[in-house]
Formats: C-alpha cells, sequence, structure tokens
C-alpha cells in the first residue's frame, strides 16, 4: 500500500516514477521530453500498451514497458492518460482499483473534461487535463493544462516542471483548453501547409523543392523565434522587415488581397468548435 | 538669392516661438505675423478661388498667422460657392490673375493640374526674384513648371507642396519638395504657413505621388468609412446624427492616439479587443472582407492615377472635358495667342506658343 502524505509523485528514495498508460505518438513525445531534459531517469519510466507495436519507442529511451495498464499505477505515482478517446471510460474503469489519494492522473487525452475524469475516477483522486502538441517530440511543443477540483498548488508545480522539458507549458482555465486545439494542436498543421505553399511559390520561381521545403521551414523557425526572443509585437516585426516600396510589402499585399488573415481565424475557430463539440459527447 | 533679412530672421523666430507654445491659439489680430522675405507682414496670393484656396485661406487666418486683408484670391469663375467664402473671411477677391501675383509674396498655384500650363504662361511675366510660387497640383513636377517659368524668369523659386482638406480645421497633413532655386528659407517659410494649419514636413519630390495617395485622398477614405460606421450605427437604432457624431470621434480619438503613442498600431487594436469580445469578432468580419487590402488598393490606385495625370500633362495633351468650357474660354480672352490645334485634344506647345512670345 501507499503511505499517506508522501509528496506527490514521490516514491521511496525521492526518485519520481511517471508512468504513462497508452503508448502512442503523444505519450512517446512528452516521455522523450522529459527524459531528455534529465527530468526523469528512463529507468524510472513505465509505459502500457495492448501490444508491441508503440512500446519499441519506449524501450529505445531506456524506459520500461509493460502490458499490464494496473502495473502502471501500481509503480507510478505520477501517471499520463494517453490512450485514443473512446478507449479511455474502458481503461478507467479498469484502473481505479489501483488509484489512490497520492496518485496524480494527468489526462493527454483529447477531448476528455475534468469533469469526466473525477467521475470515472475514485473520488478525491488528483486530476489534471493536458492539452500538448506534436512538436513535444522535438521539445518545442506548447502545452496547456488545467487543473481538476483537487489538484492543488504543489501538482501543477510538478507537472510544469516536468511538461516545460517538452517547450512551452502553462497553466489555464479549462476553457482555454479547446482553444489551444484550434491554435495550436490543429495549428501545427496549418504551418505545414504554410511551409509546403511557401516552398510552392519558390519551386515555381525555379528553386529546388529540396531546397525550397528547408529554407522555408528555417523561415518560420527563425521568425517564431524572433517573437519569442525579442518580446515585440508581431505587427512591429513585420512593419521593421518592410521597406518602403521592397519586396515585402508587395508581397504581404497579396496575402492581404487574399484575406489570409481572415482564413487563418477561421481555421482556429473551426477548430475549437469542433474540439468544443467533440468534448460534449 | 536675396540675402536673409535680420528684422525678418527675427520675425520668424518669434512666430516659432509663439507657434511652439500652442498652436491653437486664437490670435486673430496679434501684431505677429509670419514675416515675409523682406522682413515685412508677409502677403500671399491664391491663383485659383476653390476648395482648396478656401481651405488653406481659413485655415492660415484661423491660426493667426496671417491676416485675411493680406490673402489674395483669384479665379475668372466668380460664382464658385467658395468664392464668398473667401470674401466672407475678408479675402481680397479679384478675377485678375496677374493682381494676385504683383500682391503676394507666396502663391500658392491652387488650380487643377490640367490648368497649370495656362496660368504659367499667363502670369510667368509678372514673377519676380522675390516670388516663392508653390504648386498644390497633384502630379505636375517641379520641373515641368520651372521649364515653363524658365522662358520668363531665369531663377524662379519653386516648391511643390501636396497637402490635404482637413488643413480648413488646422489638422492637415502637408508635405513639401524644394525646386532647384528654392532656398533653404522659402522652404522654412512654407513649413511655418502650412505648419499652422496642421502637420508639414520636407520630403524628396519623388515621394510625393504617395503621399496624394495616402494623405492627399485620404480623407475621402475617412469619409466613406464614417458614412458607413454611421449605416451601421443607424442600422442597429442609433439616431443618425448621434451614429455620425460618435463614429467621427472614435475615428478622431483613435487616431490621435496612434499619434500620441510609440506602439505599433497592431497594439494599440491588441489592446482594445478582449478574448471572445465583441470588438474582435467585428475584426474579423473586417479581415473578412479583405479590409486592409481594399485600403492599400486605395492608396495604390490614387498615386498611380496621380502619376498617369503628369505623365499625360508632360504628353501635354490634356483633353477639353479636363478643362471646364468657362474657364478656357476666358483663359482664352486673356491670352489669345492659345490655339485649339484639333476638336478633340488640345495641345499645349502649339506654334504659336513659342517660348518667347509675349502675352497682353
Amino acid at each position: 500500500g501507499h503511505v499517506v502524505g508522501r509528496r506527490p509523485g514521490m516514491e521511496a528514495g525521492g526518485e519520481l516514477r511517471v508512468g504513462f498508460v497508452g503508448a502512442g505518438r503523444m505519450a512517446q513525445g512528452v516521455a522523450q521530453g522529459v527524459v531528455r531534459a534529465g527530468k526523469v531517469k528512463a529507468a524510472n519510466v513505465l509505459a502500457s500498451a495492448p501490444s508491441d507495436r508503440n512500446l519499441g519507442a519506449f524501450q529505445d529511451l531506456g524506459c520500461r514497458t509493460t502490458h499490464c495498464n494496473s502495473e502502471v499505477l501500481q509503480r507510478c505515482s505520477l501517471v499520463f492518460l494517453a490512450t485514443k478517446p473512446h478507449l479511455l471510460p474502458g481503461v478507467l474503469q479498469e484502473i481505479s482499483p489501483a488509484v489512490t489519494r497520492d496518485h496524480v492522473i494527468v489526462s493527454v487525452v483529447a477531448g476528455v473534461t475534468l469533469q469526466t475524469l473525477q467521475q470515472l475516477l475514485p473520488v478525491g483522486t488528483k486530476v489534471l487535463r493536458v492539452m500538448p502538441n506534436l512538436p513535444c517530440v522535438v521539445q518545442e511543443g506548447a502545452v496547456v493544462f488545467a487543473r481538476g477540483s483537487c489538484a492543488g498548488e504543489q501538482e501543477a508545480a510538478l507537472l510544469k516542471s516536468l511538461l516545460s522539458a517538452c517547450g512551452l507549458c502553462e497553466e489555464t482555465p479549462e476553457s482555454y483548453i479547446d482553444i489551444h486545439t484550434g491554435l495550436s494542436g490543429s495549428g501545427v498543421a496549418y504551418v505545414y501547409l504554410f511551409a509546403e505553399a511557401l516552398a510552392e511559390g519558390a519551386v515555381k520561381m525555379g528553386m529546388p523543392s529540396a531546397l525550397a521545403n528547408k529554407i522555408a521551414a528555417q523561415t518560420l523557425l527563425g521568425a517564431a523565434k524572433m517573437i519569442l526572443e525579442t518580446g515585440e509585437h508581431p505587427a512591429t516585426l513585420r512593419s521593421n522587415v518592410c521597406t518602403p516600396g521592397g519586396t515585402t510589402i508587395h508581397a504581404l499585399h497579396e496575402l492581404e488581397k487574399g484575406a489570409l488573415r481572415a482564413t487563418v481565424m477561421n481555421a482556429v475557430e473551426a477548430a475549437t468548435t469542433r474540439a468544443r463539440e467533440l468534448g460534449k459527447r | 538669392p536675396p540675402p536673409v533679412d535680420w528684422l525678418g530672421s527675427i520675425a520668424l523666430s518669434l512666430c516659432h516661438e509663439w507657434r511652439m507654445s500652442g498652436r491653437h491659439s486664437p490670435f486673430a489680430g496679434a501684431a505677429t505675423w509670419a514675416a515675409g522675405p523682406a522682413g515685412r507682414a508677409m502677403s500671399v496670393g491664391f491663383i485659383g478661388a476653390g476648395q482648396l484656396a478656401f481651405a488653406l485661406a481659413r485655415g492660415f487666418t484661423a491660426a493667426g498667422i496671417l491676416a485675411a486683408h493680406k490673402i489674395t484670391a483669384s479665379s475668372p469663375d466668380t460664382d464658385l460657392p467658395t468664392v464668398s467664402g473667401l470674401r466672407k473671411i475678408g479675402v481680397n477677391f479679384t478675377i485678375s490673375n496677374k493682381e494676385t501675383v504683383k500682391n503676394s509674396d507666396v502663391l500658392f498655384l491652387a488650380v487643377k493640374p490640367p490648368i497649370i500650363p495656362f496660368i504659367l504662361d499667363e502670369i510667368g511675366s509678372d514673377i519676380e526674384n522675390r516670388h516663392i510660387v508653390v504648386s498644390c497640383a497633384a502630379g505636375v513636377t517641379i520641373s515641368s513648371i520651372e521649364k515653363k517659368l524658365s522662358a520668363f524668369c531665369p531663377t524662379p523659386k519653386v516648391i511643390r507642396c501636396m497637402t490635404n482638406t482637413p488643413v480648413i480645421v488646422r489638422e492637415g497633413a502637408t508635405v513639401y519638395a524644394t525646386g532647384t532655386h528654392a532656398e533653404v528659407e522659402d522652404g522654412k517659410l512654407l513649413e511655418q504657413l502650412m505648419a499652422s494649419v496642421g502637420f508639414c514636413t520636407e520630403v524628396e519630390e519623388d515621394l510625393i505621388d504617395a503621399v496624394t495617395g495616402l494623405s492627399g485622398s485620404g480623407p475621402a477614405y475617412a469619409f466613406t468609412a464614417l458614412d458607413a460606421l454611421a449605416d451601421g450605427g443607424v442600422k442597429m437604432g442609433l439616431p443618425r446624427r448621434l451614429a455620425v457624431r460618435l463614429g467621427a470621434q472614435a475615428l478622431l480619438g483613435a487616431a490621435k492616439m496612434l499619434l500620441d503613442s510609440e506602439q505599433h498600431p497592431g497594439q494599440l487594436k491588441d489592446n482594445v479587443c478582449s478574448p471572445g469580445g465583441a470588438t474582435i469578432y467585428a475584426l474579423h468580419f473586417l479581415e473578412s472582407g479583405g479590409f486592409r487590402s481594399l485600403l492599400i488598393n486605395a492608396v495604390e490606385a490614387s498615386c498611380i492615377r496621380t502619376r498617369e495625370l503628369q505623365h499625360l500633362a508632360d504628353q501635354e495633351k490634356v483633353s477639353p472635358a479636363a478643362i471646364k468650357k468657362t474657364l478656357l474660354d476666358k483663359v482664352k480672352l486673356e491670352s489669345p495667342s492659345v490655339s485649339m490645334a484639333s476638336a478633340s485634344k488640345v495641345s499645349l506647345f502649339s506654334s504659336s506658343w513659342a517660348p518667347n512670345s509675349k502675352k497682353n
């Protein structure tokens, strides 16, 4: 059994053991992030999945694996739930007997609300809900999380410390999570689309596509880095690039003619709305 | 070039200090008039008595930088509504352009661009070295004016200026470029005049067409926007007058915030848009309609058209439709050597207009 009063997530000896129920891409991304950043020893990470298909990635990282979800609850105090949404209720039912008040349960499952999680887990369980995005895999993710009613500041601080290994991590009200999906979860795909289009433009003008793709990606990376590091408003940075009568302002005019801004707003809105719909099911 | 008179320079600096202490001082009867080149109070003339002349005259007198009786305006067309407006504020009105030239130190050419060549031919012989000729005509280059005037005067002082109608309420936007023979002081003198009715700065001449597109035509874009905003207000239940008043105040206030702020307008916009609030919903509509690109298109179109008109003028072909018939007849009366080359086009340089021909 577990001793009541121990610091959350800490095993005997003070080392954090982190578990993953579900071992898909998102779980892998988070695991890679926390292990590579040295937040958790690989040997202290345990992942479970029904088949071996996804467990290979965890093994390559040096983590332990199992086919038994309950074992993860028994061995780890901080457990990520990373199953597909339709599988979650069944999994929660399965593991609930092994969940104690010392556990910190962190759901990475899209569209499943804190309310639902708390209903399906024992009363008083510390639950947090996380929405990461794909670049967690390369430790440049954008992650937001919200606390359930029994999760306190210590749990929030622990989670934030862990997930900062994956990139940007912020605590938010739960209502922001669907917006984060629209902005950053799906947003990654918008950026891929934009990168593709940039490269295509270059190809049209005579550049080979492999080079164009690489430069397009680096352009996005560099521009994003400037926003984050200078702290300037993107409008200011944009104006700074536009010399009077120059190439950039001519190009921006084309983007404005195409109502790019409104289209992007529409995209974020559509994804957010859909996330909300899915969350209600 | 005439030496800078020490009286004139003292008067200039007095005026400058007075102006710096508060632009909107109601100094109708003050003795600190803007000083002309000779040190005495400056006279200003307007060839043309239309909207521009009226706006500037009104602005200068309201700013107290010029007394109305030191302003002369001329036009062959006495029926213009602006003519009675000018008379009302005490400006000397005449139908003789030559009289205006004689009574002015600073001479504004405030006629439509196609008329400029006619005017220059008419008054060229009356232009002296002391005159500062300021053309406000969109698209008309300094070199085209200097070329015309050099037939009469070896070193004409020419300044090209682009202003806009809000000079009438002393919130104009003006730029100017100085010609070959205009001195630094001449530019500063004009700047002093125009700064009394709004913002004024010197630019390179090649930027003036862009300024035309932006702030020259700009008030028209604003009026259109305000009309539509008011419509929006009325649609949602506001009485028209109130809607117009509030719309105008909103734009005025926003413009003032931007001018007073170091921040980018994008940042100021963000400051107004609370998350999920009314404003961001509205902005989304604007973006969907390509609002920004429409404005960019407008500035571009106005600038390009200005250049086109200049190109047409350079080719010295102007269709009579561009010139009001009464005006053309009156110009013909005063300059009998103008000949109509053909029924469809007027060539401004027909054979009877040899550069050295004298006018009556």
